[in-house]
């Protein structure tokens, strides 16, 4: 028994682990392992580990999902689930769903949606990243209590919050601009009634939800940035700005990678903050976007399965820059 | 008595899981076996008394068998209902659905044929729109539970201070309407003669229907959108100029808490069903009790607020374009089926014989809401309020009993329509938009 | 963890007015950041007819408990936070075990398929998951697995177990082999090492894929919906969306009194884990 203990505590470096970790442990892992022959329970081995992680996986979403995909290539309506047999129908829910201007058009606001939340949370996220490394102590927690408590309070309660801030009648916001702000045209001014407005609203409460993962993730990556390189630099003549750009940022690009395709994944599927507040009273159609149409069509269960599945082929297309880039380096 | 039930999951981490899942909160136990009947009631409309008269009555008439009543949110009814009803281990026995989404289902084939029941639960006398949302090809799947429908309060005060009269017919309505927001008698910044937001379609077909319009016609096997007519042109020319004049509600709000602005002397008038009276709360009558006083004290209070808030504010049916006959407002309410899948069909008809049973329907219409047997409907009482409903209700109408309807409110459309008339759209383009999307979502 | 962090280089030269901008700066972001939930908060002491005045009330003097009592004398209260408790808990442990396991495997073994697995637990997060919700309740009917908390749990896993793996196969790989060879040179056999050596170095790892795991199952709504169908059965989302309809008119006063108590539980966990979190957060998205 003593002999593990005084191991490890002589191994590991007391403290830090982390800043080790990081950076520099990339290229051992790729040494790490010699492409020698194992033995068979070796071998077996990996794939044991991985059957409790496959086996949900494979029943609880993979399941749903090819029977997602096969319903999609038939006719599959309430009336089916009650008994009538369900008729097969080639690809004609595609044709349908990709004949119709309505879905290009949903199709591309989701896709701009998508490109400029994820690009604004991920600017906005970084910006305060940088600035959480540059205040005293005291305000470095102010911040970060407040983006903690926006992430980890439910999205129910928040949404029911955020569309009485907007409300035009009664609305925080419309009051501020027009009591203390003097702007007397906003007091009852609709916020969700024009589309571009709309996406305003949504893209505000998107960000504000978003922000925090980005913030912990990208401050955390900063910090881990060596002390020795800051300061040759500084010495070097490099200012802030020039550290930040030429040193910081391209040190922690694999988190900025990692967070900002998360993002791009979260916000082209975004449905809750659309839903409510398109129940909310803004007008619909003109509204949805790809999460929200899908939920409109579930009654017909063939028609949204084709729908996602044509949404997943937009996700790839969006993402397949990423996705080679990691398979090559096979990280 | 804890086990969870786990039958035919011969799957990963099984052991972990159901021993967590025992230990930690999970119920799910199999009580009584088959005779266990499960009714789901919609949202809170069915007060306790009733819900307990059921059980009893049910249970005493049949041996062994249990009732149990559960309460589903209406929010979530509909992904709720095409789900369950479609298992037949969880599917309820009897189920009560929004008399919108009735059609939708019973065309899906989710509800037992009932037909042979209709005469004896109150055949002609069963709200007549309800049972046709109910039927297909002449058989009928759902009956009617109960109507509710809308009537307007308004403030007496401000009619006064405005010389404005309780109005006698629909034109009368809609100038009495301007008057009082251009009086303002209370000098809001956004005071609104009648509170009229831009979603609020429940409120505006009433003049669609009060002109001879509809919202979707039957053309053979087709349903077109009807917005177009020329009858429902008219209303809709009406509502525009409420909309334009009469109003200072949002365009980008529905029908929800309409009381809000009308307690805070913001709206003259308001649409609402009767029972919008309990959300009265003027800041003059406030006796400041708070919600969580159970005392004597102050349930007296609160009467005496209720009693003030009354006195300060009418209520009467939305006039007709004939002056003496009400105004063909929206009926809400909703029908009750014996989903197809339940294995207690026979248990099932018990209970709807029991809800059909004149006491039972005499107890609906004494907590308020119009019975499906109109029968029993003078048991509503004789105040303003139950008068007001009443005329409001026996001459109120359906949305269209199409099988599609429900995917016409789940897009809304009629939301964005009525928006779109609010917003100052041209009628006739955003109507003719309008049906083709009804025709298209319809067919 | 806060000392794994190095002190910035910077902290030395701070105290100018620069400086001092930027924090106030900072504060100033936090306070706009707050707002929403301050909202929430101060709502929940308010009586629900000063909650929409055409003047805002921004401080809850002269409030009232009363929102707070009438949530604490709704038994479905509590009893959704059993069923939350439950789903929460061993969503959480299940997929965690799951996802470290599975991790550990595509992050210490070369195998075949392992590429193959590493894209479908990525693309596999693209699906989206509002029409999904038909076919989950099917499968999960006939297991008789609905209004189960296990059978609830069992959808909740599979939806967090994708991003869970791919996170903390990060943290596995980042713990260098040569410390767990170091451990088995010193008489300890290999799953001992790893249990000793490389496990407790993983745990901002775990808390950081917890954190995200519990978020998931504690607000989820869509699939709890169609699968607690049995009021006793409710998770608190799901009871939460009750109170809005407890009343024909919404007492919105005791719905964010209610929604206020729901957050406490996330908040609570958020500030214990806070700073485990942002080491764990990004070794494993660096890796990514």
């Amino acid at each position: 028994m003593s002999a593990p203990r005084t191991s490890s505590s002589t191994v590991l470096p007391p403290v830090p682990p982390r800043a080790p970790i990081v950076a520099p442990a990339a290229p051992e892992a790729a040494v790490r392992r010699p492409p020698r022959r194992r033995p068979i329970r070796a071998r077996l081995g990996p794939y044991l580990l991985l059957v409790p992680a496959l086996i949900p996986i494979a029943v609880g979403l993979g399941y749903p999902l090819v029977r997602q995909f096969v319903l999609s290539f038939q006719e599959y309506g309430l009336a089916q689930q009650f008994g009538q047999p369900a008729e097969w129908v080639g690809l004609r829910n595609y044709a349908e769903l990709l004949s119709d201007p309505y879905v290009w058009g949903v199709i591309a606001r989701s896709i701009a949606f998508c490109l400029v939340n994820a690009a604004l949370t991920m600017a906005v996220g970084i910006a305060l990243a940088v600035l959480m490394t540059r205040v005293g102590r005291a305000a470095r927690i102010t911040l970060q209590v407040g983006l903690l408590l926006a992430w980890g309070t439910p999205v129910l309660a928040t949404m029911t919050v955020w569309q009485w801030l907007f409300d035009s009648q009664y609305g925080v916001i419309n009051w501020l601009l027009a009591e203390p702000l003097g702007a007397e045209g906003m007091r009852q001014h609709s916020w969700i009634i024009e589309p571009a407005s709309f996406y305003f609203v949504a893209t505000v409460i998107v960000v504000w939800m978003s922000v925090p993962f980005v913030v912990f993730t990208v401050y955390a990556g900063l910090l881990q940035v060596p002390e020795e390189c800051m300061e040759a630099a500084q010495l070097d003549g490099a200012n802030a700005w020039q550290r930040l750009r030429y040193l910081s940022l391209p040190m922690v690009k694999p988190v900025l990678l990692v967070v900002g395709l998360l993002q791009v994944i979260w916000d082209l599927r975004v449905f809750t903050q659309i839903y409510v507040l398109q129940r909310a009273g803004a007008p619909t159609r003109e509204t949805h976007l790809l999460g929200t149409f899908i939920y409109s069509l579930s009654k017909e269960f063939s028609l949204a399965g084709a729908m996602a599945t044509i949404m997943l082929v937009i996700t790839l297309a969006l993402t397949v820059f990423y996705i080679r880039r990691m398979l090559r380096d096979d990280v | 008595m804890t086990r969870v039930r786990t039958s035919g999951l011969a799957a990963v981490g099984v052991g972990l899981m159901v021993a967590l899942a025992a230990c930690g909160g999970g119920s799910e136990t199999e009580a009584g076996g088959d005779e266990e009947l499960r009714l789901w009631l919609a949202g809170t409309d069915t007060p306790q008394e009733l819900r307990d008269y059921l059980v009893e009555t049910f249970e005493a008439q049949n041996e062994g068998a249990q009732l149990v009543i559960e309460e589903q949110d209406w929010s979530g009814l509909v992904p709720r209902l095409q789900t369950a009803l479609a298992s037949e281990q969880q599917t309820p026995d009897l189920v009560e659905i929004g008399n919108t989404q009735s059609p939708t289902f019973t065309h899906a084939g989710a509800f037992t044929d009932i037909t042979d029941m209709v005469d004896g639960l109150g055949g002609d006398q069963l709200l007549e729109g309800f049972v046709e949302a109910g039927t297909v090809d002449g058989d009928v799947y759902a009956v009617p539970y109960y109507s509710g429908a809308r009537a307007v309060f308004y403030r007496k005060d401000l009619f006064e201070a405005a010389g404005v009269e309780v109005p006698k017919t629909l034109e009368e309505f809609g100038e009495a309407a301007v008057a009082l927001q251009q009086a303002n008698p209370t000098g809001a910044p956004n005071f609104s003669g009648l509170w009229l937001p831009g979603q609020d379609w429940y409120n505006g077909i009433a003049w669609i229907y009060s002109n001879g319009g509809s919202l979707a016609e039957q053309d053979g096997d087709e349903w077109v959108g009807a917005l177009s007519s020329p009858e429902s042109q008219e209303g809709l020319a009406q509502v525009q100029e409420l909309f334009a004049n009469a109003t200072s509600a949002p365009k980008d709000a529905d029908s929800a808490e309409p009381w809000v602005p009308f307690n805070n002397g913001e709206a003259a008038m308001f649409s609402a069903p009767t029972w919008a009276r309990w959300s009265i709360d003027l800041p003059e009558c406030n006796k400041g009790v708070a919600t969580d006083d159970e005392s004597e004290e102050a349930k007296a209070l609160l009467a005496e607020q209720q009693a003030c808030n009354e006195e300060k504010t009418g209520i009467f049916p939305l006039p007709g374009p004939a002056a003496g006959e009400p105004a063909t407002v929206f009926a809400g309410g909703s029908n009750i089926a014996i989903p197809a899948k339940s294995g207690n069909q026979d248990l099932a008809r018990n209970l709807l014989e029991i809800i059909f049973s004149e006491e039972y329907q005499t107890m609906l219409a004494e907590n308020g809401l119009i019975p499906g047997n109109s029968e029993y409907a003078d048991a509503l009482g004789d105040d303003v309020y139950a008068e007001a409903a009443l005329d409001a209700a026996l001459n109120a109408k359906l949305t269209p009993p199409a099988e599609k309807w429900a995917d016409v409110e789940g897009a809304r459309i009629l939301e964005d329509f009525f928006q779109e008339i609010a917003s100052g759209a041209d009628l006739e383009e955003a109507s003719a938009r309008a049906d083709q999307l009804i025709t298209d979502t319809l067919n | 963890m806060s000392a794994a962090r190095p002190a910035p280089a910077a902290s030395a030269r701070r105290g100018s007015t620069g400086a001092r901008l930027l924090g106030a700066l900072a504060v100033l972001v936090a306070l706009v950041w707050i707002f929403p939930i301050y909202w929430m908060v101060n709502s929940a002491f308010l009586p629900t007819n000063a909650l929409r005045r055409p003047e805002p009330t921004f401080l809850p003097f002269g409030g009232t408990l009363s929102n707070f009592t009438n949530v604490f004398r709704d038994p479905g209260f509590f009893d959704a936070i059993k069923v939350s408790l439950a789903v929460t808990g061993i969503t959480l442990a299940v997929a965690i075990l799951f996802a470290f396991l599975g991790a550990l495997a595509i992050s210490r073994f070369r195998f075949r398929g392992r590429k193959s697995f590493i894209v479908t637990i990525l693309v596999v997060q693209m699906i989206p998951a509002e029409g999904l919700f038909i076919s989950q309740y099917h499968m999960l009917d006939t297991w008789g697995l609905v209004n189960a908390v296990l059978g609830l749990t069992i959808v909740y896993v599979a939806a967090i177990l994708p991003f869970t793996v791919w996170m903390l196969r990060g943290f596995v790989a980042g713990v260098p082999m040569e410390l767990e060879e170091a451990g088995m040179m010193d008489g300890l056999s290999r799953t001992g090492a790893f249990f000793r050596i490389t496990f407790p170095l993983l745990a901002p790892g775990l808390v950081a894929s917890g954190v995200y795991g519990f978020l998931q199952a504690w607000n989820e709504y869509t699939l709890a919906l169609v699968v607690m169908t049995d009021p006793g059965q409710r998770t608190l989302p799901l009871w939460l969306q009750g109170l809005v309809e407890a009343n024909k008119a919404t007492d919105w006063g005791v719905v964010m009194a209610g929604a206020t108590l729901i957050s406490v539980p996330v908040i609570v966990f958020f500030l214990v884990v806070q700073k485990r979190m942002s080491a764990g957060l990004v070794s494993g998205a660096v890796k990514g």
